[in-house]
């Protein structure tokens, strides 16, 4: 199973990859990584931080603009993609694996959180 | 509605990101905004800048009506010379920058920003009373295309410009057999040309340039690398760098205005006054010392205290570091080697004053 059949996108073109144990992996979809450009910089929250669903966690600069990232669900950061914040550029080579993000611990409703959240299949159709 | 240019089509077929920019769907870029910047400091690169006014001025009046209105020294432009200008309102502010060609006896041609083209003209035509001249803007019928890089001007030769051409003029030409103005000038701060083309010659002359270009390793850059690369050379961009409050000693434009230009113009009392006891902000050039960066509209501390504001920021792909023009309070503590602060998102990160530009500029073309 290829990994854009197991994401869920949200409409500001974050992705939510379910790793288990109410543990998730959030980045940026391929098509956001394709409408920033070259990605120059990134700001990754701290470990432990906690931020609810909705919430803006990260920053993402292309070589034009600075944009905000949100948090697709609630959840706590248990890790971040520091191979990504060294070389930012990686978001651009390989957005669903490499260019990950934050991984994190669901803290809340995770079924009624992702009820918005869209299958990759469906999140393309909607950018048609 | 959006308008296009001529090379609209062509954009879309080159696959590029296509955006709104003041008013024009232009093309951010085609392949990467880095990769394009440095195909042009290291070869040449091909742009559609056919959103840009062409304004043509002439009449028994032409001379004094330009004099009026800009501080530059109109009397002194020679036959196919061209001067970088700007259009001040009665306080000093800008209106908008240009540049102005002489094209004959009491003809001149204007170029001004696409943002600003509806300004200007009203401010010209209300500037014009008693003045025997024509004010006819010819936008609508050129388009205007840019090769620059350090082979731009081989590949012009090949492809049939037949004479040496200095920095800042402009000569009829033919290039692959087509009619066109030639400029050798540009907004990178690289040698190179821009041409002005009759809005049916342009889509050949686009494929012309680009085949012909192919050995020089050309290819075809967007509005994102030509805003990087006018960044690094520190080249003004109007919206940006400048506007209705800042007039052009503020921006340190003090060496394009004359000190000795006898004739009255707009905003002479204001400019003629800064330039004899200093003003009150000034424009730096920034580098940021950390991976952060400074974009427009950020503000700018020292000692805790906010002085001023980011106009322009953007990383430097020559450089590998992120650099910025700024406005600060005109205060001799904030001087090139100086750090000052940059608010960014509610943190201050450190910024070294540095001189611009940023990179050497290397489009002054004498012999």
């Amino acid at each position: 199973m290829s990994i854009t059949e197991k994401v869920l996108c949200s409409k500001s073109h974050e992705f939510l990859l379910d790793n288990g144990d109410e543990n998730y992996i959030i980045g940026l979809t391929d098509y956001a990584v394709e409408q920033l450009g070259d990605i120059v910089f990134l700001e990754l929250p701290e470990i432990g931080s906690e931020f609810k669903k909705g919430e803006t966690f990260a920053t993402v600069e292309s070589v034009k603009a600075a944009s905000e990232i949100y948090m697709p669900i609630s959840g706590r950061v248990i890790e971040v993609n520091e191979e990504a914040v060294d070389t930012p550029e990686i978001l651009n080579e390989d957005a669903w694996e490499k260019g990950w993000l934050v991984k994190i611990e669901a803290t809340g409703d995770t079924v009624a959180e992702q009820t918005d959240l869209l299958e990759y299949e469906d999140y393309k159709e909607e950018l048609e | 509605m959006t308008k296009e240019t001529f090379l609209h089509d062509k954009h879309v077929q080159l696959g590029a990101k296509m955006v709104d920019f003041a008013g024009w769907h232009m093309p951010v870029q085609y392949s990467s905004i880095i990769e394009e910047h440095k195909t042009v400091r290291e070869n040449a690169g091909l742009f559609d800048v056919s959103h840009m006014g062409e304004v043509f001025v002439s009449g028994k009046d032409a001379l004094e009506f330009l004099n009026k209105i800009v501080p530059q020294n109109i009397s002194k432009l020679d036959y196919e010379k061209a001067v970088y200008c700007q259009l001040p309102n009665k306080n000093g502010g800008l209106i908008d920058d240009l540049i102005i060609y002489k094209l004959g006896i009491l003809e001149y041609l204007v170029i001004c920003n696409a943002s600003r083209i509806d300004e200007d003209l009203n401010w010209m035509v209300r500037n014009s009373k008693g003045f025997d001249v024509k004010i006819d803007n010819r936008s609508h019928e050129f388009s205007l295309l840019a090769i620059q890089g350090p082979k731009a001007d081989m590949l012009m030769r090949k492809m049939g410009l037949d004479t040496h051409q200095q920095s800042f003029t402009i000569k009829p030409a033919k290039i692959a057999g087509v009619k066109v103005l030639a400029s050798r000038t540009g907004y990178t701060g690289e040698d190179g040309y821009e041409l002005l083309v009759d809005n049916i010659h342009s889509e050949f002359l686009w494929d012309e340039i680009l085949k012909q270009g192919e050995e020089f390793g050309i290819k075809p850059i967007g509005l994102g690398a030509r805003d990087t690369l006018r960044l690094e050379a520190a080249l003004h961009l109007y919206g940006n760098d400048l506007d209705e409050n800042t007039t052009p000693i503020e921006a340190g434009l003090s060496w394009s205005v004359p000190k000795d230009k006898e004739e009255d113009y707009n905003g002479k009392a204001v400019i003629m006054e800064q330039i004899k006891n200093g003003t009150s902000k000034k424009l730096i050039g920034l580098k940021m010392l950390d991976k952060s960066i400074a974009r427009h509209e950020y503000e700018v501390y020292k000692n805790g205290k906010k002085v001023g504001h980011i106009t322009s920021g953007a990383p430097s792909p020559i450089l590998g570091a992120n650099i910025a023009l700024a406005y600060v309070k005109n205060d001799k503590e904030i001087c090139t080697g100086s750090t000052v602060q940059v608010m960014i998102r509610e943190k201050l990160h450190d910024a070294e004053v540095v001189k611009r530009p940023f990179v050497e500029k290397r489009n002054r073309i004498k012999n």
